[in-house]
């Protein structure tokens, strides 16, 4: 009895250690002042003053806000097209040898340090803009060169999410289609993608939330274009690094994260318990 | 004849590997072997960072920062993720779903809400608050893994031991912590070389007083690139080396990486 009140203590610790800051963050967000020693109670203000543009960093947030959801939209899009097509090829493949290599290289972005494929993306950028005469510099140009950059490590993720279901469902539907008249792309749209379509919503959801959590290979490929992590970034030597209207920002990030991750553990419990 | 339109369909992301993955890697080893004017060079990139005199400083942090940090990982994790196995600690599967959550929220929100907290208490930053950081930020990186290969322990084995005479906490060096060995080498790969050379934890933590190898590699980023691809280039070698010994150990492919 001893023992198991030792352990559910030390299990709660750490989790209120890991909480602490977020939660820290959520109190915060309801109040006008920055600690507890000078606590003045409840108030929604932070929250009025940041759907009214009116907090002291309103145009930031709306550019980083606008930002960062545009490149997480098409770097989830794009991610999700070529993970989803990638993955049905390299099931479709015979070759052992071939098939190795595609998911080793498929791998790397996953393994390799973030900073390494940071640094290597910049040196392909630098290339291409000094080959092909292209730096402008523009708003579009940057957003286009951070969803090339966000799908190179997001893909990865969408490619293993939907590879077990392939590996899964059986090949013999698709062949029935086939036989019953249906050409391969219709086939493929009417049978292998709905069977196969919790893991790309996963996969989706995935690069997603991948996407504008980014922080080290937005920062080093990308200058004077604001996302949500960089920021974050700008504020880290203020005395007080979180203004009140980003506390109440991240408060509100923090529950649709939270709804978001709820959906996508949810059905993976479900197929533990089916087993 | 009716596999070549699925065959078909790995070609635009084969393309897209190829520009995205493959090219910039060879570019970082043909830069890592180019001076700044774009001549060969076999060993001067390499000469001129070990004539630097901030490296080695970096270096030593960095070596401190990430053993330190897979240690305390190690020595909070596996007790966590060896009860959360137990049918008495976690019921349900939500008690190892709250120690991912955190894994999804902005780590630089984090950061700098772990860094207003300390502020807030008067802890003075430095060393110990960059790696109580690093702690936060690795810590389900390790749980995981060996979460995942715990569950997999067939249940036999430690009966067979008690039935054979051994003691509980016998059988629990001789027979749970051999068999959850995998989980300890990837938990242990993914917490030490991510936590390097990572970067902005660093300098948020410690007021900008201290530098591992990610923050160093960012500073050099701005005025050398062919000095960022040499050490760029080392660390992936290292990589390379950490997991080909990965591989060794997880040989049954059971090592259990988080996804």
């Amino acid at each position: 009895m001893v023992r198991k009140i030792a352990i559910i203590t030390f299990i709660a610790i750490v989790l209120i250690l890991l909480y602490l800051p977020i939660v820290w963050m959520i109190v915060f967000s309801f109040s006008d002042t920055p600690s507890f020693s000078n606590w003045n109670g409840f108030t929604f203000q932070n929250y009025i003053d940041l759907f009214t543009g009116q907090s002291s960093n309103a145009e930031r947030i709306q550019e980083a806000v606008v930002n960062t959801l545009f490149v997480g939209a098409f770097t989830s899009l794009l991610s999700t097209i070529l993970g989803t097509l990638g993955a049905i090829g390299l099931h479709a493949i015979h070759s052992k040898r071939i098939k190795a290599a595609y998911s080793t290289v498929n791998q790397i972005p996953m393994i390799n340090s973030e900073i390494v494929t940071a640094i290597a993306l910049a040196l392909l950028f630098t290339l291409i803009s000094t080959t092909f005469e292209i730096s402008s510099g523009s708003w579009l140009e940057t957003a286009i060169k951070l969803i090339l950059a966000h799908t190179t490590f997001c893909t990865p993720y969408v490619l293993l999410n939907v590879l077990p279901r392939l590996q899964k469902s059986d090949n013999k539907i698709y062949e029935a289609a086939l036989d019953l008249g249906c050409t391969p792309a219709k086939a493929m749209w009417k049978v292998v993608i709905p069977d196969i379509m919790p893991g790309i919503v996963i996969g989706a959801l995935l690069s997603f939330t991948l996407s504008i959590d980014d922080f080290i290979i937005t920062k080093i490929n990308v200058t004077s274009f604001e996302t949500l992590s960089t920021l974050l970034y700008g504020l880290k030597s203020g005395k007080h690094p979180l203004p009140a209207d980003i506390k109440a920002l991240f408060t509100i990030i923090f529950f649709v994260v939270f709804a978001a991750i709820m959906i996508i553990y949810s059905p993976k419990k479900k197929s533990q318990t089916n087993k | 004849m009716r596999n070549t339109f699925r065959k078909m369909l790995a070609t635009p992301y084969a393309l897209f590997m190829a520009l995205f993955i493959i090219l910039p890697i060879v570019l970082i080893a043909v830069y890592a072997f180019m001076d700044k004017d774009g001549a060969f060079t076999l060993l001067g990139n390499f000469k001129d960072l070990a004539e630097k005199e901030a490296l080695p400083k970096v270096i030593k942090n960095s070596v401190i920062a990430g053993l330190s940090t897979s240690v305390i990982c190690l020595l909070i994790g596996y007790p966590i993720a060896y009860y959360l196995t137990k049918k008495e600690f976690n019921r349900t599967g939500v008690m190892i779903g709250l120690f991912l959550v955190p894994m999804w929220i902005n780590f630089l929100l984090r950061m700098v809400s772990t860094k207003a907290v300390f502020t807030a208490l008067n802890i003075p930053l430095g060393m110990g608050t960059v790696i109580y950081g690093l702690c936060y930020e690795f810590l389900p990186f390790m749980i995981m893994p060996i979460y995942t290969t715990i569950q997999k322990i067939d249940k036999c084995y430690i009966e067979g031991a008690e039935d054979l005479g051994a003691t509980p906490i016998k059988a629990f060096w001789k027979v749970t912590v051999p068999l959850s060995m995998p989980g300890i080498i990837s938990g242990m790969t993914m917490v030490i070389i991510p936590s390097i050379t990572t970067f902005a934890v660093t300098e948020i933590l410690s007021n900008g007083k201290l530098m591992l190898l990610g923050d160093y590699i960012y500073s050099l980023r701005t005025y050398n690139l062919n000095l960022a691809s040499a050490i760029s280039l080392a660390l992936m070698v290292l990589l390379a080396i950490s997991m080909i010994i990965t591989n060794k150990f997880n040989k049954d492919e059971n090592g259990g990486g988080i996804w």
